[in-house]
This record gives C-alpha cells, sequence and structure tokens, in this order.
C-alpha cells in the first residue's frame, strides 16, 4: 500500500522534472527548415526533390538544416509547422508544392525577417492573386519543354504507340502532356515518318493516387498495343508501372529521377528540384537573393532535364540529347502550353495522331 | 478407529469472506458420509481444498493416516479422490468406453489398445452392477446413465475415494432409487464416498454419517441412523424450519389463464418443442408443470410470456386473447414473469437494485415526467420493497444487483414482479439454487398470491416443491402434457413414470 | 479498518478515473522507451516536450489542443453512444465523412441563406446526413440482425466512394485535387474564444462539443430513454423480458451515433483552418480514433471530453517533438502507442479492482 503510493509519487516527480529540464532545454537551431506537403519526406517527389537540395547545400556549406511534418494537410497546420521552424531559428524555409501558397501568404507578413521559397506555387490570399512580398521567392518550372524533351526522345528511340496518362488536369500536368505530344511530332518529322504512323492516346486519371483502377486502365492500353506511357501524374505512375512489368512494356517518369521505381522506366520527364533549391539558397547567402517575384525555370537554366545517366535507351544518345536540349535552350520551337490551346486535340500537329480520351 | 479421509481444522478464506472456519472432516473407509449444507455453506470448497484446487490457510489433510500435500488435482488423483460433477464433463460425440478411457488412453506404438480397457470396464459395470454399453454414444443415453459412466471413469482408474457432488438433482425418482443401490454397492466392495447434498431424504435413505456445515463454520457429525430430518435440517440452516406448506382452503375462481392448443417448433431439431398444449389455471389455484429439464417446460413459458414466437395456439388472460401482444402489453394486461434463469432474463446485473425494480415500469407516468426518471420516486418505490420484502443487500436500493446473493436477487425479482399486482404469475424454478430458508419465503409468497385470488403457474424440476406447494400438477413429456394430476392423490412415483414417460393418462380435456 | 486506497479502488468511479489515468502512465512510458532506444541523448529532453504537450506554447497552444480534440471528440462520443446500447459503432468514419460532405457541399453553394444561419442550416444538414449513415446498420441489425461491424465498415466504404464521387461533381478544385473553400458565413463563429486560446484555427466548435457532451450526459443518466438503452446494452436479454423494444433503442441508438459523427465532420471542416477534403480512398482516421477516446473515456461522455483533449493535447506535444532530432515516423509511433496503450483503460480497470481487492484482503489480516 505504501508502497503503491511511493511509485506513484516517485513517477509525478520524474514527470515534473523532466518537463523542467524541456523547459530549460538549450535552443535548437536549425536555419534552412523544410515542410513537408502531404506525403512523407522520401515520396519520390516534391519533398524528396526539395530536400536532396537542401540537404546537398547545407552539407557543402555546415549550415542546419531540417524538415518538419505537419500534423494534418490543412492551412493552419502549415502555419502551426512555421512557427515551430521558426522558434526553432528556421531563417529560410521551403515549401514544396502549391499547398503552401495560402500559408505562405499569410506567413510572408508575421515572419518578415524570414525567407520563403517556395517550389510550383505562388503565394495568395485563396484569390489566386499572387502577392509576392520580398522574402518570398516563387518557383515554377516550364514543364512543357521536359515533356516536349521526353516525347522527342521517345519517337527517336524508336517507340509508336504512345500515352500519356495525367493524374488531374491541373495546369503543371497540362503542360507536361502538351509537350510531350509536341516533341513527339517533331521527332516524328525528323524520322521522315508518315502521318498516323505515331499515336499518342491522352488522358487524366482523374486521380494522383495508386488505385487498381488506374492501373486496370493503362494494362487496357497496352493490350492494345500501346507501347510506351508517359505516366504524369504522382503515384498514379506507379500503378502505370505495374501494369507494363506484367504486359513487357514502358514507362516515362516524371518531376524527378524514377529510374529506381521499375525497370520499365526508360527515362523521367525532370523538374531539377534540388538544382533550383541549391540555386535559391546559393543566392540567399551569396546575398543576391531576389524575392518579391515569382520565376519559372526552363531548359536555358537547367530546370527542367532527362536524367541520361539513369535512362534506358536503346538508340536515343547522349549526343542526340545535348542536341535537341541546346535547341530547346535557344528557343527553336514554340511549345504551346496550358495557356495556349484548350484541349490536347487542338495541338496543330503535322504527324501524329492524338486521341483524347475523356 | 480409521479414517481413509481427515481434513482436521481447516481454514479457507476469500476477501472479506471465510468460506471455510476450522471444519473437521472425517471419513471412515467404506461408509457414506454426507456433507449436508445450504448453498454457501462451504461444502463446495472444502472439497476444491480436499481437491487441490485451493490452499488452506490452516489445518493439515491425511490420507489413511499419513499427512499430505494437495497441490492439485492430479494429486488428488494420484491418492485416489474422484469426483463426480454436478454437471457431466462428458463429450457428446464419444462412445461410453471412449469417454472412460479418455485421458487415459493404454496404447502399442501410439495405437489405442482398446480391448485391454473395454474388458476392465466391463468387470468394473459388472462388479458394480452399473450395466452400462460400452458401445453406445454418450448423446443417445439417459442422463442417469451418463452419470453412471462418470462413475466407471471414477473406478477405472482405481480410485477408492469417491465425492458425489449433488448428484441427484439432474434424475429422475426411479434413477435416484438406483443411484441410491449403486452407491451402497460401492461402499459395500469397500469404497469410501462423500455425498454432498440438501437433500434430507436422500441422506436418510442411504448416508451413514452426516457432517453438518453453516456460513463456513463446522457444526457437528452426526450418525444418521440416530438423528431424525427435523435435528438435521435445525443443524443446517440454525432454526426450526416448518417443511409442510401452509396453504389455506382453496377458494377456486374462475379461469383466468388459458392455454388452447399451443405449438412450438425446436430450435435444434424437427420435432416441435411443445406439441398441442392446452391447460387452464383459474384464480386461487397453483397449477404445477412438473416433468425432467429439457422436456419443453422452457419453450412452454418463453412462448405463454412473448420471449418467442408462437407457431400455433393462443393464450388467454381473462379471455382475452394476447397470443400476439407484445411482452410490455402482457405486463400490462397482468403477466407476470418469474424467469428461469434470473442472470440471463430476470435482472440488468449492472444496474442497481432500484434499477432493477422499476425495469418493467419505468416509463408509467409515476416514475417519469417528459422521458425524465423521477429519481426521488423510484428511490421511495425501492426502499418501500426493500423494507416489504426484505431484500437485503450491501448499499440497500444503490447495490449493484451483481453483488448481492442468489436469495436476495430472487427476492427482488419476486417483490418486483407481485408488486404489479398481476393476475397470473408464471414463475419458472423459482426455487432454483437457493437456500432453505429463502426457498421457505418464495413459497410462502407463491401461496400468499393463491390465497389472495391470484393465478399461478409454477415449473418446477423439484418434486418435493411440486408435491408440496401446488394444487393441481401437470405433467410434460417430450413437448407434450401427459398428465393431469391432483398431490394428494399421486405418489412421488407414480410422477416419476409420467415424467420418464412410461406412463401417460387420458389427454386432459379440462 | 481499511485504508483509503482499497476503499478508493473499491469506488468504481475513482477506479474508472485511475484506471484510465494507469493507461496513460504505461503509454507515455512505452512512448518514453522508444524514445529512448531511437535517440537516448535526447530522450528525457523530448519526453518532457511531449508531456507538456500544447502547454509548450500556453493558451495559444492549447487552442491548437482544441482544435485537434473537437473532431475525436465527437467521434469518442458517438461511439460511446452506442457502446451503452452494446453496439460497437466503427461506423464513425463513415458518419463522419458523409456529414463533412454535406457541410461543405452547403457551405460553398448554398451562399443565398442569410449568413447568421449559413452554418447552423450545414451542421444540421450534417448531422442528418450522419443520421442516415447510422441508420442503415441500426435497421439492418434490428430488422435481420446484421452485425453492425459488418454494415458499418461496408458503409465506411459506400460513404467515401460516394463522397468522392460527389465531391468531384460538385464542389471540386480541379487545381487542388481537393473541395472548394466553404463561404465565410458558413463557418462556425468564434464566440470570443479565440481571444481565451489565441490560436488560429480554434472557435465555437468546442462550445458545441461541450452542449452535446452535456445533452448526452443528461440523455444517458436522467431519461427513461437512456434508462432502455443502457439496459439493452447491460443485458439484452433481461430488456426484452422487461417488455423494452430493443429493435427501436437499436435503430435509435445507431441514428444518435451517425448524427454525432456528422456533426463532428462539419465542426471540423467549417473551423476555417484551412482544412479540405481530398478525394482519396482513404477512410476518415477521425472515426477509427473516435475508438480509442470511447475506450480512455470509458463511454462516459464527460470521461469522453477529457480524453479528447488528451488526445489532442498529445498530438501537439509530438508536433513539438520535431524540435529534437527524432524522425516523424517515430513520432507518430510514439503518438499512437500512447493513443492505443491509453484504449487499455478497461484491461487497468479490471486490473485495479483486482488489486484493490487483494489490499483490502492483506490489510483484513493485518488487522486481525
Amino acid at each position: 500500500m505504501k508502497k503503491f503510493n511511493k511509485i506513484i509519487t516517485l513517477l509525478l516527480i520524474a514527470a515534473m522534472v523532466l518537463s523542467m529540464a524541456a523547459c530549460k532545454k538549450e535552443k535548437s537551431n536549425y536555419e534552412i527548415a523544410l515542410i513537408t506537403d502531404v506525403g512523407t519526406i522520401d515520396d519520390k517527389s516534391f519533398n524528396q526533390g526539395a530536400w536532396e537540395g537542401v540537404v546537398e547545400y547545407a552539407k557543402e556549406n555546415k549550415i542546419t538544416h531540417k524538415y518538419y511534418k505537419p500534423t494534418e494537410k490543412s492551412d493552419d497546420a502549415y502555419l502551426a509547422s512555421f512557427d515551430l521552424a521558426v522558434k526553432n531559428g528556421a531563417k529560410i524555409i521551403v515549401c514544396p508544392g502549391f499547398l503552401f501558397e495560402v500559408p505562405v501568404f499569410k506567413a510572408q507578413t508575421t515572419y518578415p525577417d524570414v525567407k520563403f521559397i517556395i517550389l510550383d506555387g505562388a503565394p495568395h490570399a485563396g484569390d489566386w492573386n499572387p502577392v509576392i512580398n520580398d522574402n518570398v521567392l516563387s518557383i515554377f518550372y516550364a514543364e512543357q519543354e521536359a515533356g516536349f524533351l521526353a516525347g522527342y526522345a521517345a519517337v527517336k528511340d524508336g517507340y509508336r504507340q504512345l500515352g500519356f496518362t495525367g493524374g488531374i488536369a491541373v495546369p503543371a500536368v497540362i503542360r507536361f502532356g502538351y509537350g510531350f505530344i509536341q516533341g513527339a511530332d517533331l521527332a516524328a518529322q525528323e524520322l521522315g515518318l508518315s502521318a498516323g504512323e505515331v499515336n499518342v492516346k491522352y488522358t487524366y486519371f482523374g486521380n494522383f493516387d495508386a488505385t487498381p483502377d488506374n492501373m486496370a486502365k493503362a494494362a487496357a492500353w497496352y493490350n492494345e498495343g500501346t507501347e510506351l506511357i508517359f505516366a504524369c501524374g504522382g503515384a498514379s505512375g506507379n500503378s502505370v508501372m505495374k501494369a507494363a512489368e506484367t504486359a513487357g512494356t514502358k514507362v516515362i517518369g516524371v518531376d524527378v529521377d524514377q529510374y529506381n521505381e521499375s525497370d520499365t522506366v526508360i527515362t523521367s520527364s525532370m523538374k531539377n528540384l534540388g538544382k533550383s533549391v541549391v540555386d535559391a539558397l546559393t543566392s540567399i547567402y551569396d546575398k543576391t537573393f531576389e524575392g518579391g517575384k515569382s520565376i519559372t525555370l526552363d531548359a536555358a537554366v537547367e530546370g527542367v532535364q532527362l536524367p541520361m545517366k539513369n535512362s534506358r535507351f536503346e538508340t536515343f544518345t547522349q549526343a542526340d540529347y545535348d542536341s535537341i536540349y541546346s535547341r530547346v535552350v535557344n528557343k527553336d520551337f514554340d511549345i504551346k502550353g496550358d495557356q495556349d490551346v484548350t484541349s490536347a486535340a487542338e495541338l496543330a500537329t503535322d504527324l501524329v495522331t492524338v486521341t483524347v480520351i475523356e | 478407529m480409521e479414517y481413509v479421509i481427515e481434513m482436521n481444522n481447516i481454514t479457507k478464506e476469500f476477501t472479506g469472506i471465510i468460506a471455510n472456519d476450522n471444519i473437521t472432516l472425517q471419513v471412515k473407509k467404506g461408509e457414506v458420509h454426507a456433507l449436508l449444507g445450504e448453498n454457501g455453506a462451504g461444502k463446495s470448497t472444502l472439497m476444491s481444498v480436499l481437491f487441490g484446487l485451493y490452499q488452506p490457510e490452516k489445518g493439515e489433510i491425511k490420507i489413511n493416516g499419513k499427512s499430505v500435500n494437495i497441490n492439485n488435482p492430479n494429486d488428488a488423483n494420484a491418492l485416489g479422490i474422484g469426483m463426480v460433477h454436478q454437471h457431466f464433463k462428458l463429450v457428446h460425440n464419444f462412445t461410453v468406453l471412449e469417454s472412460i478411457v479418455l485421458g487415459r488412453e493404454t496404447t502399442k506404438n501410439g495405437f489405442l489398445k482398446k480391448d485391454d480397457a473395454r474388458k476392465k470396464v466391463m468387470e468394473l459395470s459388472q462388479k458394480y452392477k452399473l450395466m452400462v454399453d460400452p458401445d453406445e454414444y454418450i448423446s443417445d443415453i439417459t442422463v442417469g446413465m451418463q452419470q453412471r459412466v462418470e462413475i466407471l471413469k471414477m473406478l477405472y482408474c482405481d480410485n477408492n475415494i469417491l465425492i458425489f457432488d449433488e448428484p441427484t438433482a439432474v434424475l429422475t425418482p426411479q434413477e435416484i432409487d438406483e443411484l441410491m443401490k449403486i452407491m451402497k454397492q460401492l461402499v459395500s466392495e469397500g469404497k469410501s464416498i462423500i455425498f454432498i447434498t440438501h437433500k434430507l431424504n436422500e441422506i436418510k435413505e442411504v448416508a451413514d454419517r452426516c457432517t453438518v456445515l453453516r456460513k463456513g463454520k463446522y457444526i457437528g457429525t452426526i450418525d444418521v441412523e440416530s438423528a431424525s430430518k427435523e435435528e438435521m435440517s435445525e443443524m443446517m440452516v440454525g432454526r426450526k424450519v416448518s417443511f409442510a406448506v401452509e396453504k389455506q382452503e382453496q377458494n377456486l375462481g374462475e379461469v383466468v389463464f388459458e392455454v388452447k392448443d399451443l405449438t412450438i417448433k425446436s430450435k435444434h431439431t424437427s420435432k416441435n418443442a411443445v406439441s398441442d398444449v392446452s391447460f387452464k389455471v383459474r384464480k386461487g389455484e397453483i397449477v404445477c408443470i412438473a416433468g425432467i429439464d429439457g422436456n419443453g417446460q422452457s419453450e412452454l413459458v418463453y412462448g405463454l410470456t412473448g420471449l418467442t414466437h408462437i407457431d400455433c395456439g393462443n393464450v388467454f388472460i381473462n379471455g382475452k386473447d394476447i397470443t400476439k401482444e407484445s411482452i410490455r402489453k402482457r405486463c400490462k394486461d397482468g403477466m407476470a414473469h418469474i424467469p428461469e434463469d434470473r442472470h440471463k432474463d430476470g435482472l440488468v446485473l449492472d444496474y442497481t437494485l432500484k434499477e432493477n425494480l422499476v425495469l418493467q415500469t419505468y416509463y408509467l407516468p409515476k416514475y417519469q415526467n417528459h422521458g425524465f426518471i423521477k429519481f426521488n420516486e423510484v428511490r421511495e418505490f425501492a426502499r418501500k420493497l426493500i423494507d416489504q420484502y426484505d431484500i437485503r443487500s450491501g448499499q440497500d436500493e444503490d447495490s449493484l444487483v451483481r453483488d448481492m446473493s442468489g436469495g436476495n436477487q430472487q427476492k427482488a425479482i419476486v417483490a418486483r414482479e407481485i408488486d404489479r399486482n398481476p393476475e397470473i404469475i408464471i414463475a419458472v424454478q423459482p426455487t432454483r439454487g437457493l437456500d432453505v430458508g429463502a426457498i421457505e419465503y418464495i413459497h410462502k409468497q407463491l401461496v400468499a398470491q393463491r390465497d389472495a385470488g391470484k393465478g399461478v403457474l409454477l415449473v418446477s424440476l423439484e418434486l418435493d416443491e411440486v408435491m408440496n406447494v401446488s394444487d393441481r400438477i401437470l405433467v410434460m413429456y417430450e413437448g407434450e402434457i401427459v398428465g393431469d394430476l391432483d398431490p394428494n392423490q399421486t405418489t412421488v412415483q407414480e410422477l416419476g413414470l409420467y415424467m420418464s414417460g412410461s406412463k401417460r393418462s387420458v389427454k386432459n380435456e379440462n | 479498518m481499511r485504508t483509503k486506497l482499497s476503499k478508493m479502488l473499491g469506488n468504481s468511479a475513482v477506479a474508472s478515473f485511475s484506471s484510465s489515468i494507469l493507461a496513460i502512465v504505461v503509454g507515455l512510458i512505452f512512448g518514453l522507451l522508444i524514445l529512448l532506444f531511437s535517440n537516448p541523448s535526447q530522450a528525457f529532453q523530448g519526453f518532457g516536450t511531449i508531456l507538456l504537450g500544447g502547454l509548450q506554447d500556453g493558451l495559444a497552444g492549447m487552442g491548437n489542443v482544441i482544435y485537434f480534440a473537437v473532431p475525436i471528440i465527437m467521434t469518442g462520443l458517438s461511439v460511446g453512444f452506442a457502446f451503452k446500447t452494446g453496439l460497437f459503432n466503427i461506423g464513425a468514419s463513415g458518419q463522419f465523412t458523409v456529414g463533412t460532405f454535406v457541410a461543405i457541399y452547403i457551405g460553398v453553394n448554398w451562399t443565398w441563406l442569410p449568413g447568421y444561419s449559413h452554418w447552423i442550416v450545414a451542421l444540421f444538414a450534417a448531422a442528418l446526413a450522419g443520421a442516415l449513415w447510422g441508420f442503415v446498420p441500426g435497421i439492418l441489425k434490428a430488422v435481420a440482425n446484421v452485425n453492425e461491424v459488418i454494415s458499418s465498415i461496408i458503409m465506411n466504404y459506400i460513404g467515401m466512394y460516394l463522397t468522392n464521387m460527389l465531391i468531384v461533381k460538385t464542389v471540386f478544385d480541379q487545381l487542388k485535387n481537393q473541395t472548394l473553400p466553404v463561404a465565410a458565413s458558413a463557418q462556425i463563429p468564434k464566440w470570443g474564444i479565440d481571444k481565451i486560446f489565441p490560436y488560429r484555427s480554434v472557435n465555437g466548435a468546442i462550445l458545441i462539443v461541450i452542449f452535446v457532451v452535456f445533452i448526452m450526459y443528461i440523455v444517458i443518466n436522467k431519461t427513461t430513454f437512456g434508462f432502455e438503452l443502457k439496459a439493452c446494452g447491460k443485458n439484452p436479454n433481461a430488456s426484452k423480458y422487461a417488455g423494452i423494444n430493443a429493435k427501436k433503442n437499436i435503430v435509435l441508438s445507431m441514428v444518435i451515433a451517425g448524427a454525432i459523427s456528422g456533426l463532428g465532420g462539419a465542426l471540423f471542416y467549417l473551423s476555417g483552418a484551412g482544412k479540405y477534403m481530398q478525394v482519396q480512398d482513404i477512410i476518415a482516421i477521425e472515426g477509427f480514433n473516435g475508438i480509442p477516446v470511447a475506450l480512455l473515456g470509458l463511454s462516459n461522455p464527460i470521461g469522453i471530453l477529457f480524453a479528447g483533449l488528451f488526445i489532442g493535447y498529445i498530438t501537439v506535444g509530438g508536433f513539438n517533438l520535431q524540435s529534437f532530432d527524432f524522425a516523424p515516423q517515430v513520432i507518430d509511433i510514439i503518438i499512437a502507442a500512447i493513443i492505443y496503450f491509453s484504449a487499455f483503460a478497461l484491461v487497468f480497470k479490471n486490473l485495479l479492482g483486482r488489486v484493490g481487492k487483494k489490499l483490502a484482503k492483506r490489510e483484513d489480516e493485518k488487522d486481525e
């Protein structure tokens, strides 16, 4: 009986001492912070790509860095994460993804001394009118160029029956898709193929998830003769890869280098997330940071690329790639984006037949 | 004198209760030694100590004069102690032989050697006149036979000390007679028997000596020959008990409850559980349905009270057809029901006593106002019943019913049912598991209702109860009513013949 | 003479409370072990942070606690209410989801409603939708004796897929793959709560939650309806014997449980915290978290209120734990462990009962 009392008392005292200790803890300090969006840090997408950039720069320059996971997906949870990061000494906060648009809009005034780097989005109050303060850099990517490179390489490498499966018809995904078709068309012209020889099936899944449904759709395409699908929709790409593994066909990955995801991935239509973060961080520490604006990173600044080292092309060579890349950098082509036409079917292709499947 | 068992000054306590307080039990070789006491007197605890299930705090056990430590039932078996439980532990789809050798199989190269076992079982069966057929399935033989199988099991493992735990509760009068003979045979062959019971007739018939316990205390050991039943019961209860139920002259009124051609299909077999049953209960009459357990009594009551669906037939209260009415409607029409299983049906064990006392009446305007329970009225009502019916519990109306004794739980049900001033009371085994005092009390209440001009339908398996309390006996066998008897003009033996289906009178058409 | 402790443990209310506390303590110790295992040097500081929970940031932090507690208290009440009738409402998730959708739909589209009534209509409609989702398993159980666990699970899936479909058809934000933002008039008023707890997402929802707790307490403990529900839960046979209409009570119990869950969804998503429904094939976690809340609160409305606040508190503590070098996955494990250990409150209650008896016995022996 007395023992029982003693144990309880001891436990309570221990708890109190610990709490006190926690209060007096030495201030932990992490200068560069990254807040993850819905996914985990190893999401093979924005979180991971951006975090790799943070780690690369911070390790080289010996700067403390840390990533934070919000308690849930909501604007307030992101804001709470900013609060915590700042409390722990963050001077720079990297925000991978458009989900941070509204939270960054609010936080840019709350924390004027903190620099925000937001990828694929621009801060706004929920009304889509960008308001970018001087401490914020908003980075977009020229997805149409990345898609263009992928489409070009695919046809050059010998693929004729192509597919495009977007996640949801958001602008970035649309740009990838339009670029892909136009790249394929250019390659068909250069190869002197006849009209109708290259076909592109084009659809949006309506979600970014890995579902049996998405896999079934992709498998159906492969059965009907599609050789290669540009899987442009987050985790739904994994469904396409699974279908390809069964059918013995190929896939083009998206956003980051998806070489390791599946043997069926011949290349990836990449945004150079890591480099863009490194560049932005460098500019901040060099005091050359120019905030208050949105920039779109294109091939000219290596914002988009195909990972040639990790590609599984048969005939498409590094030289071929370098050549087309420099032409894209030089803006030799007028690659149409989401603002230019309303549907993939309206793209003026010379040789490629596009079948849009609603 | 040499004793085969000596349990000297055994004390065993549980939290707050001293179950055995300095108890001594000495059994001679070759005697039937009765262990007499009410429920809760400490009989089971004492036997559990002997069986190694509990360790006593004080006292010693000697077997054949040698002090022993019994730590578990295996030790007890090794010392030759065996027990026939109240509820048999038999496997239904085994044969008699298989059941007997279960757990003690003799094998050769991993195969059963049934022949040796069969030989031994047959020898034992003949020696003790048990007459079992080793190849019949347990499910096909009668309860009495199953009990013999249990006895054979003990003999098969060479037990010399046999404990019978209330062995007659499940038997017909004829089977009880047979059992008595077997017990005598066993002791004449040198076995010793401890016979646990609270039925004095049986002790008188078969036992040599009798040890009486009361409330965990040792009262005494007597020679059965020289003691009267009254003396024994006084030792057991601690006061004089009247066995006769006092009833006033019967004053029969009109029919209050009528059942017509009632049929209920069995849930388990293709047979009818209740088949074409008709009877009437008049005001001022206790009609008793007797029969061996499982002959359709439970189903009949479930049908009458609305707990199960009736397939065919009608039920009337005061001439009003209530066959299709809800339970609550029946309740309002004057039906009271003291259920067979008070824990399952009669009480919400985790409700307080006061809540249980208004279980059927909480919705009446007296106890609620716009859906809000009037706790003060409920409390007052509960206090009134507690007073009137002498319901005892730790915290009065606020006690959890789960914490109350069986007798007081039953008193609570009886109080609740009778207080509603019903027309007909259906009481199913209302005294099951209760001690003598409580039985006496319940019987008095039922008789009082009869004397007040109510109808009472009593379903009972206890023949004493059937004979003493009822005004008329209906015997049920395999779902049918096979006899309509007057308790004053029949004997227990005759009743037994009806109950076992060996005799049936013309189907009653009253 | 019995000492206080054994007496206290004998008292059921005290036993309930202390068993919940004990469950929490065991959960915390388990959490500490994981901390020690993954990063010994900061384990104790980290543990202190968990214990400090929402208090780390004072009243603002407590505002965050309240925000997280609101939905799980509601689903906890839903599960706890059904428990009282002996039903296991594992369908709180589905009820929560359809309630959320209806609230958002009305919040986005019915802007013609006058401002002061917009959010009220949304809340009522959400409760109604949840009630419908509870009604189906209830009526199936009452009429055909279909196990409510199975039908509730099915209703969870139906709710999830149906909501996904309806979101895409009605209130979908193509660009963000989520629902459109609700009108400001559909957000629950702050009622000055944000002045007490200066945290951005806090609002009057907690007052509504407390109101529901109060109503549920009254219904369960003071009314004939509650009397019937509890009787059915504690002993269905005896309830039938007593003429209580068990079927009606089963249906009503599930309907009410569903309404509470549905209301919970509305309260959470109309909080103005910038939270949107996603189109994804995941069953709402808030519904499942209601189960440990109900268990920790031992199905008592007031107990559930505090259990929900506790879990909100721990969630915030876990979030703050990120100040140290623990992988977020480890933090998730710790928080989940603490929450689910708390669900063992009932086990501890039985354990304490036994300890209490033993103590009493020993004391009795000493007295002799």
